[in-house]
């Protein structure tokens, strides 16, 4: 059984501040293209473009839901920037945002900074597993990629990590 | 020594959430955005089929401006009394007679 608009709304909200975050993540920091992508999520499952079919978690779902309206909207920003004149609007080209990292504090400041350097895919599970708290088997999930993947793109990104804020710290 | 830093990890994670959270905007606010979006699904196939419209009358054109003219010369017109034409002995006027052989086809006469 599909559920109710009202008990999807329910969810989403529930779901709204980690949701937030992980639009973020993908967005590259741009907090604009991080509360497109994550309207124009709601957006398509509320009106049933993207239908929960129960296989995974709502949770889990979702973030891949907004992970691929993250990447279509970069998809279509390049593709406004071959316009003419598209200079002349704002920037969105997914790369992460120099303010972004502006805005946190010092520590968290540099957390971003080392977290941008990373390739996207280790950058997207470890956000998964440290921020967002899901294990790996579900970071996998929610970036479509096999579970020895995501646990290779863990390892490796963790110890990237650790030696750009080490890196850092000397 | 690995937990230390996966828990050292954890705790710089766990600043950066608590930022963000800080600046989510409210749920209703971002949902009662997505309620007075405008339809561009609908505009996409508006221009998809205007620019399909655009396609089909350049290539009509350009089919009937390079068609080839018609070859009169190698036109031929059968009328159905084209038969009331045919004359007894008419083939004397088109082959020329060999010596000792009859040219008239009798069968006609």
């Amino acid at each position: 059984m599909s559920p109710t608009p009202e008990t999807l709304e329910v969810e989403l909200e529930s779901l709204h501040p980690a949701a937030f975050g992980w639009a973020l993540a993908c967005s590259g920091g741009d907090r604009g293209a991080a509360e497109d992508a994550l309207q124009t999520s709601y957006l398509k499952v509320l009106d049933g473009r993207a239908r929960f079919d129960g296989r995974a978690s709502f949770r889990t779902w979702f973030f891949s839901v907004v992970r691929r309206t993250a990447a279509e909207q970069k998809r279509r920003n390049a593709l406004a920037r071959l316009w003419p004149l598209a200079w002349l609007g704002p920037r969105a080209d997914g790369r992460p945002d120099p303010a972004a990292a502006l805005a946190h504090s010092e520590a968290t400041g540099r957390l971003v900074a080392a977290l941008a350097a990373l390739p996207k895919r280790q950058r997207e599970v470890l956000h998964l597993v440290f921020y967002q708290d899901l294990s790996i088997a579900e970071a996998a999930e929610v970036v479509g990629i096999s579970l020895g993947t995501a646990r290779t793109h863990y390892e490796r990104g963790k110890a990237a990590l650790k030696k750009r804020l080490d890196g850092e710290r000397e | 020594m690995i937990e230390r830093d996966d828990n050292e990890l954890r705790e710089r994670f766990a600043g950066l959430r608590r930022e963000d959270r800080a600046a989510v905007p409210a749920f209703r606010r971002s949902l009662a955005a997505v309620r007075v979006r405008p339809n561009r699904r609908g505009l996409g196939f508006a221009v998809a089929a205007m620019l399909a419209v655009v396609a089909l009358v350049v290539m009509l054109t350009v089919r009937t401006r390079h068609r080839s003219p018609v070859d009169i010369a190698g036109v031929r017109v059968r009328a159905p009394t084209d038969f009331l034409l045919k004359l007894p002995g008419a083939e004397l006027l088109r082959t020329v007679p060999r010596l000792g052989r009859v040219s008239l086809n009798r069968r006609a006469l």
